[in-house]
């Protein structure tokens, strides 16, 4: 085992047969670590009926695919996955062990990592290896993003750690490739899990602003409605949400809970786009945390372009709908 | 399960958290009365702000090893202090150092009064905190003879609990709504009686302080701030340095502010913006800002202190002195009083008006009534005068602004100039005029 | 009757931690400590469900001695024991340490009377891991549910719980196994108005102080800092909001802004 070439896992997220993108996220940065350590990029697939989606995750970089196939694993349920998981890793020692930070994957973590007795980081967002000791750097936000923190665990094996969706870009997708396949047996049972699913309510389609990773946000500049229905197209087009500005809703345009700031909601997008807003602080105050920030207005003074990644000074009307037009060749394209 | 039992009696039940509930909860407390002590914010201090000042003497009389306590109540001692009188053009500045730093220091009520809190408590005083007294339980005769507070009874019985006591003090604070329903004060204070306080709580990066106002790791300062820094309006500021962070306030009568109707956080705003001011605060993060209303300068003619079975002490019945920040040592010493008066009543078993009269002549014989009976007249003549909070400033500036770039002139007609300032802006009648008001006050 | 056991932590309210712009370090100076928002919930909880059906609340905390305050606010909470694990051993835990430090004390407090319940927060606001409910389960080899929303029912007789949890793609309706650990989002309760008498006797509580020299039973190397595996390598901040690149629709066109934001959103994966 000793000689063995060091893997960095990836717990691959599914459930009902679906694989949660940020497990193919991981698996790219995987392979930027792996080859950092010389090693290979390993996949876990848990669950009752997984062979169907071995091919994808070798379609994503992972070199060898580790399964556990069981009744107990039909559905995510924390006792089963936590022992079945770290079960795996007992045996095989991987150097590193990736999980999205997802519901599932925050709550599986901790016990895995418990079961390991070793150290896990939540909720990272940069990975790297040190070129010296060839440990992991995990570098995560602490007290609400006002310090980075690099967190490393020296001594203990594997290096865990639960990463943010959408940090990582998405690997390129290399349909038809091959790898290894590793089946393992561990002993399961329902009294075990202690835990049984007896119903289920699907969430309601409501606006969630704050889980959005693109808000379209517009302000007083929108003129009207008709300004707004612009925006919810583009919106839909980016797969995100409607913002807008207190004067805006004061204006009957959109509906409060919409409202971005003090005293309507704070957000975290990876994209921002104010549209006909002049940034007042109680608007900033809102927003103002947004990894990227685009700005479109005509007063070249206006506040919101100080915090802006990028601001165009002009008229949205001249913009948004070629923006809109650009969109639609792209998708379009982008099908076949 | 815990049965938490609902009926309570105590021999005295204080109303309010502040210096003044406090320090009458600490007297009785240490000669063993059996007190509660019941607060409305969420600890004493929570709902409360302050400029301030506190003096050593005052919170001697109640903790006697003061300032020697750990940890320390306080944030710095006033070693430094005086006026700042500001212009438009600039400012004068008058300040003194003192002899003995240790007569006074800066506070923050949040832990200035905490500190009173667990020191009462250590004594064996009960303190219900988030809890806020409704009403009074009277018996046949309308002696008051316990509280009502909004909490309720228990899980199960909803209604609001009652507490029973011989005594009841309030020390409720500005607000006064219960010494108004004890009958001890008839009416609401009126604009001109009140200053509505604006403060903010400035933090600087470290050392920062110390290096703009030129002071020492312990050293603090206070400064009391005139002119146009209310924008003409009567009122004053102050800025006092604590631990890691200065208080920055400003207070002005509500009279005055509601005939301009200017909210008076701008007024703060414009104050900290005078080049002076900027100066010292520049890039400070504000920690706290807040507003709290100050009865003051002595009201016409005190209220009742004192009913059957209650006593009232403190802001409630407006003693304050801004004139020399006496606020808090005021609070602290008619809470003392009341609580003596308490003790007595206690002693022999009466509760009558006619023993609890003792309380009101305690206050009218110390040095601090006869104090406030003066600042009342003061504050009818600053209100009357208000070329006080403009005029004379100016004048002061201008003048010494002549004398001291008098180089290369001669020194007579910088004199004269002087002389020919005072007319054009106040007349040699009305300065002699204000003058002899002035004085009047004080014979 | 229910037997339940809260597990609770003193954080810095963090919505209003800042930091010093020059040094980058954190300004704790006047930032209130509070009960972490959802052990609140968790109390809250703990209290209604004792309201309901009887019984007893502990509520433990590890952390300096000031966290007691902490544990007094829980009274007002109808906790009726409070416990403190205060101990400059326990200090510089990670969320092993911590999880192992919090099982054992659990353990202890098992041989006198066995818990039904275990009720934790979420996360906690200062390190949001989420990790130390699911490591303390872990440890006492029971089931745990995260995320809770709801305690629909508890079968005392039959030993088992039904539960609403919170996943990324609804709610999920779950029959547990008594005792079980759970972890509480904010909506699973709101906080009493307790009655005067709970918050006079929070007042005059005092909290039973353990450290780790007994009586109950800790291995040394897995306390605090030693029994950590993980550590902080380094502290920065985040790099200041940027100077963004503005272009004039005028000068550029329409088609080069257009092509500015395609790009931006492309970088950002939106695209
Ligand atoms: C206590 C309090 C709480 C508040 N809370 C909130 C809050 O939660 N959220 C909030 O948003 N506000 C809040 N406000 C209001 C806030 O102060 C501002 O008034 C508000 O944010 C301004 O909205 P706006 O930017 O849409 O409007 P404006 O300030 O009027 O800005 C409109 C902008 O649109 C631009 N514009 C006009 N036409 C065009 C065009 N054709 N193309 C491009 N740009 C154009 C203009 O140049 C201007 O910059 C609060 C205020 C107070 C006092
Ligand atoms: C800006 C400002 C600067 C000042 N500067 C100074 C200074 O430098 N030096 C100085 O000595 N003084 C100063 N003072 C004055 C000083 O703060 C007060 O005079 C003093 O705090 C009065 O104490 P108190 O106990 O009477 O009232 P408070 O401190 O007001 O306490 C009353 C308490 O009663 C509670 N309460 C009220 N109603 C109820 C109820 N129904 N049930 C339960 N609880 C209730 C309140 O929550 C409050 O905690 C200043 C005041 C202000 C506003
Ligand atoms: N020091 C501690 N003492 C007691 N309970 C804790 C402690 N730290 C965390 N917890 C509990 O574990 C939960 C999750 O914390 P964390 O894993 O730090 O996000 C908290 O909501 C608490 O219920």
């Amino acid at each position: 085992m000793a000689s063995k070439k060091p893997e960095v896992w990836v717990f691959i997220e599914q459930e009902e047969g679906i694989i949660h993108p940020v497990s193919f996220e991981l698996l790219g940065i995987a392979q930027k670590l792996a080859h950092d350590l010389e090693g290979r990029v390993g996949g876990v697939l848990l669950g009752e009926e997984v062979e169907g989606l071995i091919p994808e995750v070798f379609a994503y970089g992972a070199g060898v695919v580790y399964t556990v196939r069981h009744k107990t694993l039909r559905y995510y349920r924390h006792r089963p996955y936590a022992k079945a998981l770290a079960e795996v890793v007992r045996r095989f020692e991987p150097e590193i062990l990736l999980l999205g930070a997802t519901p599932l994957g925050r709550d599986l973590a901790g016990g895995v990592a418990t079961l390991l007795e070793t150290g896990l980081t939540a909720d990272v967002t940069q990975l790297s290896i040190d070129p010296q000791t060839k440990n992991l750097l995990m570098t995560r936000p602490a007290y609400g993003g006002n310090l980075m923190a690099t967190i490393i665990c020296p001594d203990h094996r594997p290096q865990m750690a639960t990463v943010r969706p959408r940090i990582f870009p998405m690997p390129e997708k290399i349909n038809g490739t091959k790898g290894e396949i590793v089946e393992v047996e561990v002993e399961l049972t329902e009294e075990e899990a202690g835990v049984e699913r007896i119903g289920f309510i699907p969430k309601e389609k409501s606006i969630q602003l704050e889980l959005a990773e693109v808000i379209v946000a517009g302000g007083k500049g929108m003129g009207g409605k008709e300004g707004f229905s612009k925006l919810f197209e583009l919106a839909r087009l980016l797969g995100g949400e409607v913002g807008a500005s207190r004067l805006a809703v004061e204006a009957g345009w959109i509906s409060y809970e919409h409202q971005v700031g003090q005293t309507g909601k704070t957000v975290r997008p990876k994209v921002y786009l104010a549209i006909g807003i002049s940034g007042a602080v109680q608007h900033r105050a809102g927003m103002q945390n947004s990894d990227c920030i685009i700005a479109i207005n005509t007063d070249p003074n206006a506040q919101i372009f100080a915090l802006s990644d990028l601001g165009i000074i002009g008229d949205w009307r001249k913009i948004i709908p070629l923006l809109i037009e650009r969109i639609k060749e792209r998708k379009g394209l982008g099908r076949n | 399960m815990d049965e938490i039992k609902t009926d309570f009696h105590y021999e005295v039940v204080i109303v309010g958290g502040g210096p003044a509930g406090l320090s009458a909860g600490i007297v009785l407390a240490k000669n063993g009365v059996k007190t509660l002590l019941i607060e409305r914010g969420r600890f004493c201090g929570a709902k409360n702000l302050f400029g301030g000042i506190v003096y050593t003497e005052a919170i001697k009389e109640i903790i006697p090893e003061f300032p020697e306590v750990n940890p320390s109540p306080v944030e710095r001692s006033v070693y430094e202090e005086g006026y700042i009188i500001v212009t438009e053009k600039g400012i004068v500045k008058i300040t003194h150092t003192k002899a003995d730093p240790q007569h006074a220091f800066t506070a923050l009520r949040a832990k200035f009064d905490q500190f009173l809190a667990e020191y009462a408590l250590g004594l064996g005083l009960d303190l219900a905190p988030k809890t806020k007294v409704i009403d009074f339980l009277r018996d046949d005769k309308g002696k008051i003879v316990g509280v009502v507070v909004d909490r309720p009874q228990s899980f199960k019985d909803l209604t609001p609990a009652r507490i029973t006591s011989q005594i009841v003090i309030l020390a409720e604070g500005v607000n006064r709504l219960l010494s108004r329903k004890a009958g001890l004060i008839t009416r609401d204070f009126a604009p001109e009686e009140v200053v509505l306080s604006v403060k903010e709580v400035l933090q600087l990066p470290k050392g920062e302080m110390e290096k703009r106002l030129g002071l020492k790791e312990e050293e603090g300062l206070a400064w009391e701030i005139l002119g146009s820094i209310s924008q003409g309006l009567p009122g004053l500021g102050f800025l006092y340095t604590n631990q890691n962070s200065l208080s920055f306030g400003i207070g002005i009568f509500l009279s005055a502010l509601a005939t301009v109707k200017i909210p008076p956080y701008e007024i703060l705003e414009k104050a900290k913006a005078h080049p002076f001011f900027q100066k010292i605060l520049a890039n400070a993060e504000i920690l706290e800002y807040g507003a709290h209303l100050i009865p003051e300068w002595g009201i016409k003619g005190f209220p009742k202190l004192y009913g059957k079975g209650v006593l009232a002490c403190g802001d409630a019945v407006g003693l304050v002195n801004p004139l020399f920040r006496e606020g808090t040592n005021l609070a602290i010493y008619s809470g003392i009083m009341a609580a003596e008066t308490a003790l007595s009543a206690l002693k022999v078993g009466d509760f009558s008006e006619k023993t609890l009269a003792q309380y009101e002549e305690k206050i009218r014989s110390s040095y601090f009534y006869k104090d406030l009976l003066l600042a009342k007249e003061l504050k009818t003549f600053l209100l009357k005068n208000p070329q006080l909070f403009t005029t004379y400033p100016e004048l002061l500036y201008e003048a010494l602004n002549l004398y001291f770039s008098a180089q290369g002139r001669l020194k007579q007609e910088v004199l004269k100039e002087i002389w020919r300032l005072v007319r054009r802006k106040r007349g040699v009648l009305g300065v002699i005029k204000d003058f002899i008001n002035f004085l009047k006050l004080f014979w | 009757m229910l037997n339940l056991l809260v597990s609770i932590k003193q954080v810095p309210d963090t919505t209003n931690i800042r930091l010093n712009p020059e040094t980058g370090t954190l300004i704790r100076e006047g930032v209130p400590a509070i009960i972490n928002p959802y052990d609140i919930s968790a109390l809250s909880l703990a209290c209604q469900l004792k309201l309901t059906y009887g019984g007893w609340i502990t509520v433990i905390t590890m952390g300096p001695p000031q966290a007691r305050l902490a544990l007094k606010e829980a009274v007002e909470f109808f906790a009726d024991r409070i416990i403190l694990l205060s101990d400059r051993k326990f200090a510089g835990a990670d969320t092993l340490a911590t999880s192992y430090t919090l099982a054992q004390t659990i353990k202890f407090l098992t041989r006198e009377k066995p818990f039904d319940l275990y009720l934790f927060g979420k996360q906690a606001i200062d390190g949001d891991t989420a990790q130390v409910g699911p490591g303390v389960a872990t440890r006492l080899n029971i089931p745990v549910v995260t995320y809770v929303i709801k305690v629909e029912e508890i079968n005392l007789a039959e030993k088992y719980v039904v539960l609403h949890r919170k996943t990324e793609k609804g709610i999920e309706i779950l029959k547990a196994k008594l005792p079980l650990l759970l972890t509480c989002e904010k909506e699973v309760s709101s906080p009493p108005f307790s009655p005067f008498p709970l918050l006079l006797k929070a007042q005059k509580t005092e909290p039973q102080v353990f450290t780790a020299d007994g009586p109950i039973e800790f291995l040394r190397e897995k306390l605090g800092l030693k029994g950590s595996p993980t550590r902080v390598h380094r502290v920065y901040t985040p790099e200041l909001k940027k100077s963004g690149q503005i272009m004039n629709l005028e000068e550029v066109g329409e088609e080069e802004a257009v092509k500015a934001i395609l790009l931006l959103l492309e970088k950002r994966r939106i695209l």
